[in-house]
Parts: C-alpha cells; sequence; structure tokens
C-alpha cells in the first residue's frame, strides 16, 4: 500500500477549517465508538499486514510508517477526532490579507530527550525540505508547495511564508511532520546526503515531540510506541501500543482469536463472515481512501509495445475488465467499482460525478480492438502490425508482462488471474512478474526512465484534499511519487494553477476538470475503491478506525472497558 | 586415510566454487547498491559516492579477490540496506533459526523412523497403506500449506502463538525473567517447527520402510528369528541399525531442503528467522546480506554433507572400496 491512508472526511471541513482561520484546542480522548468510562492502562496490541519499512521520513514509502511519524511527530493541525481539522501542536493561525503569509502560535513543549520544543524546530525542518525538495527530500516536499521560507521570531510563533496564495494550507500542513533540529541538524551534510541515510532505528528510543516515543523497532515483527512523558497534548490511554507486524493475514486472525492481538487494522475479506459469527469482536466497517489500478506506462517516450499508449486501446482494456468479479471474488462484496482517481472519501464536493467505470463487456473492447487494426493470430492472441517512423516497432503479438506488487492488502495473484482471464476473451495475453516489496516494485517500473514495464496492479491510499494525488500524476514527480511515467505539460500547469484558487468552487471546477482528463488518459484503469474493515476485542473500546496516520487519537484514545 | 584426504580435499574445492558462484550470480543481478537506496533523485555525485563506498568502480577480477581476502577475514561486508556488517543483520536470524530447524528436524527424524518400522513391520497390512499414503501426501504437500494448515487447526484451538518469535508484550513494561523468555520463546517455536517437521517426515519414513524391509530380509535377522528373540529387540537392536545408513545420508543432503522449507515456514509465522531475513533482504535488493545468508547456508551444507561422509565411514568402512 503506497502513501498514507486517510480519514473520512469532506471537503466541506476543511473549507470550514480553512475560512475559520483559528484552530482548536487540541483533542480530546474518548469517541471513535466507545462507551463508559475510561480506564487507563493495558498494552494496545495491534495487528497489521502492513509494515514499518523505515522510520526516516525521508525514506520510508509504506503508510504505516506515516501513521508512525503521526504519533512520534508534532504537526502544526491534523485530522480527527472527527472529520475536521484540529490543531495538533498549533493552537492558533492567522494569514495575512494577500494569503502569502501564514503564522502559526504553538504550544510551549519538549522533545522527549528534554531538549526544549520550539517553533525554531519546525522552521528548520521546512526550509530544510525546500532546500532539498527536488533530491533528497523529494517524498516530503509536496506538503510544501509554493513555501518559500520559514521563520521562528520566537519560541512560539511560526510564520510560514509562500510565493503564490495557496487554496489549500492547512491539508497541506497536515503533512508536515516536524523534526528534532538538534538530531537531525548535523545529519544533513552539504548535499542532503544525511537526510537519506540516518537510521533513526538504529538510535532508540528515537527523540520524539509527538504522543509516543518508539523504544523498540522490528522491521517484519514488533515495534513498541511509549507514551512520550513530555507530549504537549492528551496523553495515551495505554500504557504502550506494540504494533505487530504479520507476514499474512491467516496468522494475524488466528493470533486475535486466541487474544494475542487486540486490534486488526484491516481484516481480511475472507474472514469477516466468521469473525462476526463469533460475537467476540466489534467490527468496523467504513469507506477507505484506498483506489485500486492497474497501472499503465504513459511514459510517451517508451519504445516497446507503443499501441498501450492509446487512448482507445485502453479504453477497450477497461471493457474487457470485470469489476464486478473483482469486487465479489477479491473484496467478498466489501468494495465498489470505481473509475475516479480520487477516492470516496474525498466526498462529494471533489468527486466529478461525471467519471464513472465503463461496464463489463468484451464484445464492446473486441470491437473497438477490431476497429484498430489488431487482428486475432495463432492462439486468439492479437498482433499489432509493424509501424515505421521514429518509433518504429516490428509486428508482434498483444501480449504483456504485469507486474503484481507482494505488498499488497488483497489477494493480488487472484486479481491478476481474473484480468488475464477477461483480457484473453478479447485477445490479450498477460504474464505475471513478481513485483516484491513496494520499493521494489516501483524500481521495476521507474527502470530505465519509465520504458521497461507495460502494466503493474497496484493501489493508492489517498488523502482527503486532491492535491497529492494530483501531484503524483506530474513530471515533477518522477521518480518520487509519480509510477506511470505520464507525462502531460498542460496538466502539470493546471496543478500548480489548482493549488493557488483560493474560491473554493473555481478550484473544484479546475480539479473536475483534471480528474476527466485522467479519466479519459487512462495511465491508470481503476478497478475499485476499497472497504475498509476492522476487528477489535470487545474488551478495548474508543477506536478510530479511519484515522490511522491522520491522527494521534488513532493510538492515544483506544482505552480498555474495564 | 585416502578416504578423509579426498573428502576434504573435494569439500575444500566446493568451498572455493561456492564462493566464486556468490560472487559473480549477484553481480550479473539487475541493480546496484543505488538502486537499493529509492534515490532516483540524488545527484550524480551523490551516486557515485555510493558505488565507490562499495567498491563497485573497481574492475570485477579486483572486486573479487578484495571480497576474498575479506571473507579470509570473517567480513562479510556492509548492508546497503541498514550500513550495518552483514554479519551483525544475520547473526540474530540465524540463532533464532537454528533451533527451530533442529526441533524440526528431530521431530521428522522421530515420526519418520517410528512410521516407517511400523511400516515396514507391518508391511501389507492397513497400518502400513495409512502410513504410505500419509507419507506420500506429507511429501508432496507444499510447506506453506502444511503451515496453514497448522494455523487452522493446531494454533486456533489450542490457542498457541502463530506469529512471531516472542510475546508482543513481552518486557515492555517490565524485565520477564529468565524462564518467562525461555517458555515464551518455546511456546513461539513450536508450531513453526512442527510444520517443518510435519513437511520433512515423509521423505524419512520411506526411506526408513524400504530400508527396513530390506533389512529385515537378511539372513542374520532370519537367525534372531530362529534364537527366539523378542520383535522388540530383532527390530530396534539389530534390523534398524542397519536400516539407519540411507537415512544419515539423506539427512545431510536434505540439509538444503530443510533450508528451503524453513524459508517459507519462517514467512507463513512471521519467524524472524534467516528465510524472512533472505526475503527480505530479497526485497530491498540488499545484495551484500543475500550473497552473506546464501554464503552462510551453502558452506552449511558443504560441511554436513562432509561430516555425513565421515560418519558414513565411520558407520560402513566399506564406502572405501
Amino acid at each position: 500500500m503506497r502513501a498514507r491512508m486517510l480519514i473520512a472526511t469532506t471537503m466541506l471541513a476543511a473549507v470550514v477549517a480553512l475560512a475559520a482561520g483559528c484552530g482548536g484546542g487540541g483533542t480530546s480522548g474518548g469517541g471513535g465508538g466507545g462507551g463508559g468510562g475510561v480506564v487507563k492502562g493495558g498494552i494496545l496490541r495491534v495487528g497489521t499486514t502492513n509494515y514499518i519499512d523505515a522510520l526516516n521520513p525521508f525514506v520510508a514509502i509504506e503508510s504505516q510508517s506515516y501513521n508512525a511519524f503521526v504519533m512520534e511527530y508534532p504537526q502544526l493541525v491534523q485530522y480527527g477526532p472527527g472529520p475536521k481539522l484540529e490543531g495538533d501542536w498549533a493552537t492558533s493561525w492567522s494569514h495575512s490579507s494577500d494569503g502569502l503569509t501564514w503564522t502559526f502560535h504553538v504550544k510551549p513543549g519538549k522533545w522527549s530527550d528534554g531538549k526544549p520544543l520550539t517553533a525554531a524546530d519546525a522552521a528548520w525542518t521546512g526550509n530544510t525540505i525546500v532546500k532539498y525538495g527536488a533530491g533528497p527530500a523529494a517524498y516530503l516536499a509536496a506538503a510544501l508547495t509554493h513555501v518559500t521560507k520559514m521563520d521562528a521570531p520566537n519560541a512560539s510563533t511560526l510564520v510560514i511564508h509562500y510565493d503564490k496564495p495557496i487554496a489549500n494550507v492547512l491539508p497541506q500542513l497536515e503533512q508536515f511532520w516536524v523534526l528534532p533540529e538538534h538530531v537531525w541538524g548535523p545529519l544533513v551534510g552539504s548535499d542532503g546526503k544525511g537526510l537519506k541515510s540516518y537510521r533513526p532505528e538504529q538510535h532508540l528510543p528515537t527523540v520524539s515531540g509527538g504522543a509516543y516515543e518508539i523504544t523498540k523497532y522490528q522491521e517484519k515483527g514488533t515495534t513498541v510506541f511509549k507514551p512520550n512523558p513530555n507530549f504537549y497534548g492528551p496523553k495515551s490511554n495505554a500504557d504502550a501500543v506494540a504494533l505487530t507486524y504479520y507476514t499474512n493475514s491467516t496468522s494475524m486472525i488466528a493470533d486475535l482469536q486466541n487474544g494475542n492481538i487486540d486490534f486488526a487494522d484491516q481484516v481480511p475479506y475472507n474472514a469477516i463472515s466468521s469473525l462476526k459469527s463469533s460475537g467476540q469482536f466489534k467490527i468496523d466497517s467504513v469507506a477507505s481512501s484506498e483506489v485500486t489500478n492497474i497501472t499503465i506506462n504513459s511514459n510517451p517516450l517508451k519504445t516497446k509495445n507503443r499501441e498501450l499508449l492509446d487512448p482507445n486501446v485502453r479504453e477497450a482494456l477497461e471493457y474487457a475488465t470485470d469489476r464486478n468479479q473483482i469486487v465479489n471474488v477479491i473484496y467478498a462484496g466489501y468494495a465498489q467499482p470505481w473509475a475516479n482517481m480520487l477516492s470516496v472519501q474525498s466526498g462529494k464536493f471533489w468527486l466529478n460525478p461525471a467519471i464513472k467505470p465503463l461496464p463489463y463487456d468484451t464484445d464492446k473492447a473486441n470491437q473497438i480492438l477490431d476497429s484498430l487494426g489488431y487482428k486475432k493470430g495463432p492462439g486468439g492472441i492479437r498482433v499489432v502490425p509493424a509501424t515505421t517512423g521514429k518509433y518504429a516497432q516490428p509486428a508482434h503479438k498483444m501480449e504483456y508482462n504485469v507486474i503484481v506488487p507482494d505488498s499488497l492488502d488483497f489477494n493480488g495473484d487472484r486479481q491478476f488471474q481474473i484480468i488475464a482471464d477477461t483480457w484473453a476473451k478479447v485477445g490479450i495475453k498477460l504474464h505475471e512478474v513478481a513485483g516484491g516489496d513496494s520499493g521494489q516494485a516501483y524500481g521495476l517500473e521507474t527502470a530505465g526512465k519509465y520504458t521497461k514495464f507495460d502494466f503493474a496492479t497496484w493501489d493508492w491510499a489517498e488523502y482527503i484534499d486532491p492535491d497529492a494525488q494530483l501531484s503524483y500524476m506530474t513530471r515533477g514527480q518522477w521518480y518520487s511519487w509519480n509510477d506511470t511515467g505520464y507525462n502531460n505539460p498542460v496538466f502539470d500547469k493546471q496543478y500548480l494553477q489548482q493549488a493557488t484558487l483560493t474560491d473554493p468552487k473555481q478550484r473544484q471546477a479546475l480539479v473536475w476538470k483534471m480528474e476527466a482528463e485522467i479519466a479519459h488518459d487512462r495511465p491508470y484503469i481503476q478497478l475499485v475503491d476499497e472497504g475498509l474493515v476492522t476487528a477489535n476485542d470487545k474488551s478495548w473500546t474508543g477506536f478510530y478506525p479511519d484515522l490511522g496516520a491522520y491522527c494521534k487519537c488513532y493510538y492515544t484514545s483506544p482505552h480498555k472497558t474495564g | 586415510m585416502d578416504y578423509i584426504v579426498k573428502r576434504t580435499a573435494f569439500a575444500i574445492v566446493t568451498v572455493f566454487v561456492a564462493i566464486t558462484l556468490n560472487f559473480v550470480l549477484f553481480r550479473l543481478l539487475p541493480g546496484n547498491a543505488v538502486s537499493g537506496l529509492r534515490c532516483q533523485h540524488c545527484t550524480k555525485q551523490f551516486r557515485e559516492s555510493i558505488v565507490k563506498q562499495y567498491g563497485l568502480d573497481k574492475p570485477k577480477l579486483q572486486q573479487y579477490v578484495i571480497y576474498v581476502e575479506r571473507l579470509a577475514h570473517g567480513d562479510l561486508g556492509t548492508s546497503i540496506a541498514d550500513n550495518r556488517p552483514v554479519w551483525d543483520d544475520i547473526r540474530t536470524p540465524l540463532v533464532n533459526t537454528l533451533p527451530m530447524i533442529v526441533v524440526g528436524t528431530v521431530i521428522s527424524i522421530i515420526i519418520g523412523i517410528i512410521s516407517g518400522v511400523v511400516a515396514a513391520w507391518r508391511r501389507g497390512t492397513a497400518a502400513d497403506s495409512a502410513n504410505l499414503w500419509t507419507a506420500l501426501a506429507f511429501y508432496a504437500m507444499p510447506t506453506q500449506w502444511i503451515a496453514l494448515l497448522v494455523i487452522f487447526y493446531i494454533a486456533i484451538p489450542l490457542g498457541l502463538p502463530a506469529s512471531g518469535i516472542e510475546s508482543n508484550t513481552l518486557g515492555i513494561l517490565s524485565t520477564p525473567s529468565t524462564w518467562a523468555v525461555f517458555s515464551d520463546r518455546v511456546s513461539h517455536l513450536f508450531l513453526p517447527a512442527l510444520t517443518l517437521g510435519v513437511g520433512l517426515y515423509g521423505e524419512y519414513s520411506l526411506v526408513v520402510r524400504s530400508s527396513m524391509l530390506e533389512t529385515l530380509g537378511e539372513d542374520y535377522v532370519l537367525t534372531a528369528r530362529a534364537k527366539g528373540m523378542r520383535n522388540w529387540t530383532i527390530v530396534w537392536k539389530h534390523a534398524l541399525r542397519n536400516a539407519m545408513l540411507p537415512l544419515v545420508t539423506l539427512i545431510a543432503l536434505s540439509l538444503g531442503s530443510i533450508v528451503a522449507g524453513a524459508i517459507v515456514v519462517e514467512d507463513v509465522f512471521s519467524y524472524p528467522g534467516i528465510g524472512l531475513a533472505t526475503i527480505d533482504a530479497i526485497s530491498k535488493r540488499d545484495y551484500p546480506v543475500l550473497q552473506g545468508i546464501f554464503l552462510i547456508l551453502t558452506m552449511s551444507v558443504i560441511v554436513a554433507n562432509y561430516i555425513a561422509d565421515l560418519v558414513y565411514f565411520k558407520l560402513d568402512p566399506r564406502v572405501t572400496e
């Protein structure tokens, strides 16, 4: 699973927070389906099939890592509890009338090692990301698009300067983690090399300003979060959180049933009914931020199988894709067919209603491919005629490799079989290629400057605000988050423009247009919007299952029922 | 004596071939130290400095000489993923895996010998047929499939831990006693070891049965029967001892497949041993770690075979003829 998980919310909430121009005073514990009094203590044991790949935010890819950063580091604002942006470290904020200067007032605090936590840390972090945003800090740069500089006139005031008024300052800053300057500062070096090579996991406990410090880290085992005694916000109800990674959901569910974990952050779809029938667990099902897709290499300079760049071929491929079968077989019905690049949790305000999945229709797909001159040859596989010119190709079969990462949170192999079976009906043969983990699969996609691969099957865990997801389609995100090689200068300009439209209606209109462009060009054939199903032992309550990687309350709120 | 010298020389040559293959194979694979860093945006100078840091800018022959020299000093290199010595990265997984493999192998030997002897002694009966088909079935089953069955039908009903090497809460709020750590480790080791044992036993059972049938037909067994010895004595003191020779060879030869089985078992049970470390290193393209793991595993198999040759010589001096 790439990028972060998200929360259930609406744009309205973000707009309200933005328009209000001032933050809440912090979060409160409890909630999330909890009931009765809060019983403090105990170790909250969380099971997951998504691992923390690194504790260095300049390196990490997996969403569980971002969850850890939320727990460890101060954020100016964060989502929740509830579907809106609240102050986390910031107590209030305001902006200049031209929208170019934003001033945040932050709470006094200390890092977990006792050093003072001040606005200077935030300014250093922000300026470092801006300075190395085109290099080692690229993973975090999207959150600070258009930021020119950060200042800390005093310990509790942070001033952020923009080169243009930005529409989504607060949703962007929700992804900005403040790092301890006294730890990271000496490591940067002259070219930022230290930002990539530093391994906080080798220097435990981590120096934290957030709700927890990490005292034990096992990438493929258990990571322990202990409450940071110097945290400025609501304290953890549990004495510690033990996050255990499982290589497969079968053993995770076995441990849940045996009482070895208290909370499973994503229940496999085929285990839901048995858990429900046991009556021992509380099952929560919420719409997820995760949209799965068939990724299509869209680099206009690719040299082989260039017929796949044709939007008509891609349209035919979408007609040949049976989303309903995928929903029923892979997700046991806990997903919905989907075509938009944004997830359902972005809300109606952002989702262009005109974008809908094409029906499964192999006749229509065959008709399109026939009309393009790709006749069926021996074995029923279509043949692409030879072409001439700069990108001349010999005649070849429509036979392609599909990269399937092994870090998917659904059955990628089975999904591949379904797609391969239905595409075979229109004369296209597919071969599965093991993609390895996220880093390895991304390496396969970007190999040869995005010229080596044809297809992959993957997913995006998205933010509520569309900015990040739109940015992934830009040329500027090549080798960082762009996984298709999509390169459309017009789209790139629109991306920069949308971020500066402070009128929500105007921005909405442009975002809808961009969604339509992506739906037409199909760098992805979007497949489904996944449902997120979690389960917890009834001896615990207070969960916010949809707030993973968005709110410190995801870990601080759960408590024993007593 | 000639036999021992020959086997020793053969083992040494094999070690050198393994070292050389280990060097060559990993340089034929795509990617290098830079591609493992997820740093496509980094400057050319930065990339070059990393390549230089790992000595990958030198000619291959020179790299090979350096590699062998370092090995001679016990230096397996440095991990690309975490910049630590490879030995530091694989030592703990090796220590974790060893008891699991030992217990698993012991389980397989015990079940294999008992079932093989009973089947041979009761040849042609329902017990023989049942054992034959059961052994064949487990021999043919993929180990990961057996692991899933173990989780479904043993872990869940008995409440045994199905993942990891220790309880996720152990030592978080207080320092556990040595006994608590030991019993916790044993409870986590049991199911992976059982899976490995069940996956291996079928082969051992079939070999023991076959060997026992041959031995039970020997004249000295007939003589023992004629002398009125008890069946128990005939089987355990006379027949089984002589039937053990092929099993010794098989156990040594199957060390490679035991390790392969351990990889999938550790993956299913999230057991942090050398198998999981291998999968992790593959995912990260951490070639120095992979190289180190493969070298150690290869050496283990070579050494095990060497020891088996010596044991065989001890058990049956006719092998030199």
